[in-house]
């Protein structure tokens, strides 16, 4: 009661600045724990964004976000390999080259991966669709793995990672994300596992995915040649030739090669390569791409 | 899932329903229009050698209708402050009201009101990037001058989107494209402002307004003018644009019955 | 991705809209809460410093509103001015929300300090920057924002943001109005993209130049060469060239001028 003539009693103007819950909100050195997203102030929020961003659907759209991808992974009896492409695009115009599109799911290293040949412990998590999306919600993953780790003393399963994210992303059904994640891990309980996480809510287990926009090219190579008793050397070598055929055949994925092996002790990172010479390689060495020439 | 790469990981129109364009404005007949009602048009303001001038015309517009022929645009704030007002005429009263409530609380600390035209100008451009960030714009284009905290002269601009700049010379509305050019002219940016002085500045102003009513269909030749300096605020609100010569209009040929 | 795979498409041939905006329905919203003001900005980094750079120019349409708004600010200073500040940030794109991003991580960076009583790094900086734009990924700002400092061994450290907070640290990044005329140029010379050592050899065994950090002076005038080409061929970029460096000694502004027409 005492709100409603307080309401009524003031002139409506002295309302107009920030609420001191705002003005703190706005100054907080470290974000909220608690998901807080400012939502448009419009009918339908999902299709003012959508008319925001969607530069496929109009593709003179004013904010244009990153985009476009070919990753895959797959489990095989050493372990798990995961590759990707680095290239995104906004439209047509390719934003950069160099996305490192496989983000470390752990508390360790999430920074800067240095090479190096020491496993390292933790989950790795795959980047295909909106950029940010990924970025942050597997950051956010991060967290919660890491406050799992605190409270229960055991490093989190893969299917308990993979089930977070799927749930929120089931949350957020509709708001317009966008993001097709694998999540690649080997504990003591479950083995090798990889999950397929979507924005839609999607969560599957698998022994092989391929996700983004060069999906179809990566499969055929990796469907040709996958077995599950694959050599080590045998699946890396399989895992960057299958990202390469995307990478040749679909115009939103390119630049370098990002190639990570899953072993039992922890992650191995295989080296981020430029994928020309790698290609030229191919051709020229294994008598490959016979549809490109080899002259200069 | 379709064949087409490119669209791959984008809203699909099973779950979003089509593309909704009406959003964007881009295509279409502009309909900012559609939602103020009584509006004013262009303010001008320059700055010259000891302090500022401002200047709008006395009218509110009903769409095409010249409906009030004596509403006073220019709004003093403090003693060394003035806000000239574009757009929606009644969220400039609405404004008003807010800077009046702000003058008063202001005027109980134990200073007085020490709020210069920079912080007014801060503090309207926040409250206008609020109100758009709420989707429930304050419909204005406005002109603060005065003095910043050093004691320079200070114009600067902000309208209904929150966009702030400012300029030795600034002009919202159709001023923007009649008058700023003007102004360049008669004082380009290698003329420092202190060798403006406020004679020149006034009498520059008395130009603008009269190209913009010669120009300008929603403008009128009433006009308000305010001169600040370090000595106060020199107000002029029933001014009339004098010397007018239409002898240009004759020449103009291809509008309404006139074809040839 | 099998969800995606079976759905019916709608009507057309294709179950995605394109870009005729033939059946838009009657509009109802008459405010667009974006303008894009024009302008471009820069960044390169070098061994032991930071460039961020930026045109001065601010437009609406065709009109300029103003010969001198600055795009890029001193973060965390100790003042009014940005005296003391550590980190740079430029943004570009719609200035309103250009502002508010500046001023909020202004006040954070600001706030670390005063609660954990030492300077934020800028890789924590370049984290929180992140969340704050993705804290509006449904009602982004509309800016392209490049932070820029030096890292923890005093290397230049420079990372480049999409309007909902998806970021990567760069060698150098050009975003805004003039991105894609500059960013090719920049790949060419910062990172000497196609560009091969002499003589290495011939045919597919021609080695490509490996890319290395460019000396101060070199990238000055990167910066500035990039710009005056610029504003040849675009018509929202122009008036002045603002270039903040960050050094182990601080921040050193410089202006230049620009053409305006």
């Amino acid at each position: 009661m005492d709100k409603l003539v307080a309401q009524y009693s003031r002139p409506s103007h002295q309302n107009e600045f920030y609420s001191e819950q705002e003005q703190q909100d706005l100054s907080e050195s470290t974000p909220p724990l608690s998901l807080k997203f400012n939502l448009p102030p419009v009918d339908n929020s999902s299709a003012f964004l959508r008319a925001m961003t969607d530069d496929h659907s109009n593709p003179s759209c004013p904010i244009k976000l990153a985009h476009g991808t070919t990753t895959l992974s797959f489990r095989f009896q050493g372990g798990i390999i995961v590759c990707t492409d680095s290239r995104a695009t906004a439209g047509n115009w390719i934003a950069s080259q160099t996305v490192k599109k496989v983000i470390p799911v752990s508390r360790l290293s999430r920074g800067e991966d240095k090479p190096t040949n020491e496993p390292t412990p933790g989950l790795l998590g795959t980047m295909a669709g909106g950029a940010a999306d990924c970025q942050y919600w597997l950051r956010y993953l991060s967290q919660q793995c890491t406050l799992h780790e605190i409270r229960h003393k055991r490093r989190i399963t893969v299917a308990a990672a993979s089930k977070i994210l799927a749930n929120l992303t089931y949350a957020y059904k509709g708001y317009g994300l966008s993001m097709g994640t694998m999540l690649a891990g080997m504990t003591p309980q479950e083995g090798p596992a990889l999950y397929y996480i979507d924005s839609d809510g999607t969560r599957l287990p698998g022994n092989l995915f391929c996700v983004g926009s060069g999906q179809t090219f990566a499969y055929g190579v990796l469907d040709a040649e996958y077995r599950y008793d694959l050599t080590e050397r045998e699946a890396l070598d399989l895992g960057r030739r299958a990202i390469l055929a995307a990478m040749h055949r679909d115009a939103y994925s390119g630049g370098f090669i990002n190639l990570y092996h899953v072993k039992e002790e922890g992650w191995v990172h295989h080296g981020f390569d430029d994928m020309n010479p790698i290609f030229w390689k191919t051709k020229l060495d294994h008598g490959e791409f016979s549809n490109v020439t080899s002259e200069l | 899932m379709n064949h087409f790469p490119e669209a791959w990981g984008r809203p699909r129109d099973d779950v979003y329903g089509a593309y909704n364009h009406s959003y964007l404005q881009t295509s279409g007949p502009k309909t900012h229009t559609m939602s103020p009602a009584v509006t004013g048009t262009s303010v001008v303001g320059i700055k010259f050698n000891g302090g500022v001038a401002l200047a709008t015309d006395n009218l509110a517009s009903y769409g095409s209708l010249a409906r009030f022929t004596d509403v006073k645009r220019l709004r003093v704030f403090g003693n060394q402050a003035v806000v000239g007002f574009g757009g929606d005429v009644s969220d400039m009263q609405y404004i008003d009201r807010l800077l009046e409530s702000i003058d008063i609380r202001e005027n109980y600390s134990t200073h007085g009101n020490m709020l210069n035209a920079k912080n007014l100008h801060t503090y309207l451009a926040k409250v206008f990037y609020k109100r758009r960030s709420e989707f429930n714009p304050l419909w204005n284009h406005v002109l603060v001058a005065g003095f910043d905290g050093e004691g320079k002269p200070f114009l600067s601009s902000a309208d209904l989107l929150g966009t702030t700049f400012s300029a030795p010379h600034l002009a919202t509305g159709f001023g923007a494209h009649l008058a700023v050019p003007i102004l360049r002219r008669l004082f380009p940016d290698e003329k420092p402002i202190e060798e403006v002085t406020r004679e020149q500045a006034v009498s520059a102003l008395k130009d603008c307004l009269k190209v913009l009513f010669y120009r300008d269909a929603r403008s009128l030749d009433k006009y308000s003018i305010a001169v600040i300096t370090q000595e106060g605020i020199d107000l002029k609100e029933d001014e009339q644009l004098e010397s007018q010569s239409w002898a240009f209009a004759e020449r103009i040929k291809g509008y309404g019955a006139q074809t040839n | 991705m099998t969800s995606l795979m079976d759905h019916p498409s709608r009507g057309e041939t294709i179950g995605y809209s394109f870009s005729q905006p033939t059946a838009a329905p009657v509009k109802e919203h008459s405010f667009y809460p974006y303008t894009d003001n024009g302008g471009s900005t820069l960044g390169i980094t070098g061994s032991d410093f930071a460039i961020l750079a930026g045109d001065t120019r601010s437009t609406s349409g065709y009109n300029i509103n103003s010969r001198m708004v600055p795009k890029v600010f001193k973060i965390g200073g100790d003042d009014e001015t940005g005296e003391g500040a550590h980190i740079l940030l430029s943004v570009v794109g719609f200035a309103a929300d250009g502002n508010a991003l500046k001023e909020r991580l202004d006040t954070v960076v600001k706030m670390y300090k005063y609660q954990h009583g030492k300077s934020m790094s800028v890789g924590a900086c370049a984290q929180r920057l992140s969340t704050i734009l993705y804290q509006k990924r449904f009602f982004p700002y509309y800016v392209h924002a490049i932070l820029a400092g030096l890292d923890e061994e005093g290397k230049g450290a420079l990372y480049s943001y999409d309007p909902v907070g998806s970021y990567e640290r760069e060698q150098c990044r050009a975003a805004g109005a003039a991105s894609s005329l500059i960013m090719p140029f920049l790949d060419n010379q910062v990172n000497f993209k196609n560009q091969y050592i002499p003589g290495s050899g011939e045919g597919h065994a021609l080695e490509p130049k490996k890319a290395e950090p460019l000396p101060q002076e070199t990238v000055k005038q990167l910066v500035r060469d990039a710009f005056t080409s610029a504003v040849e061929r675009h018509i929202e970029v122009g008036d002045h060239l603002q270039v903040m460096i960050i050094t182990k000694d601080g921040v050193e502004e410089v202006y230049h001028p620009l053409k305006k027409d």
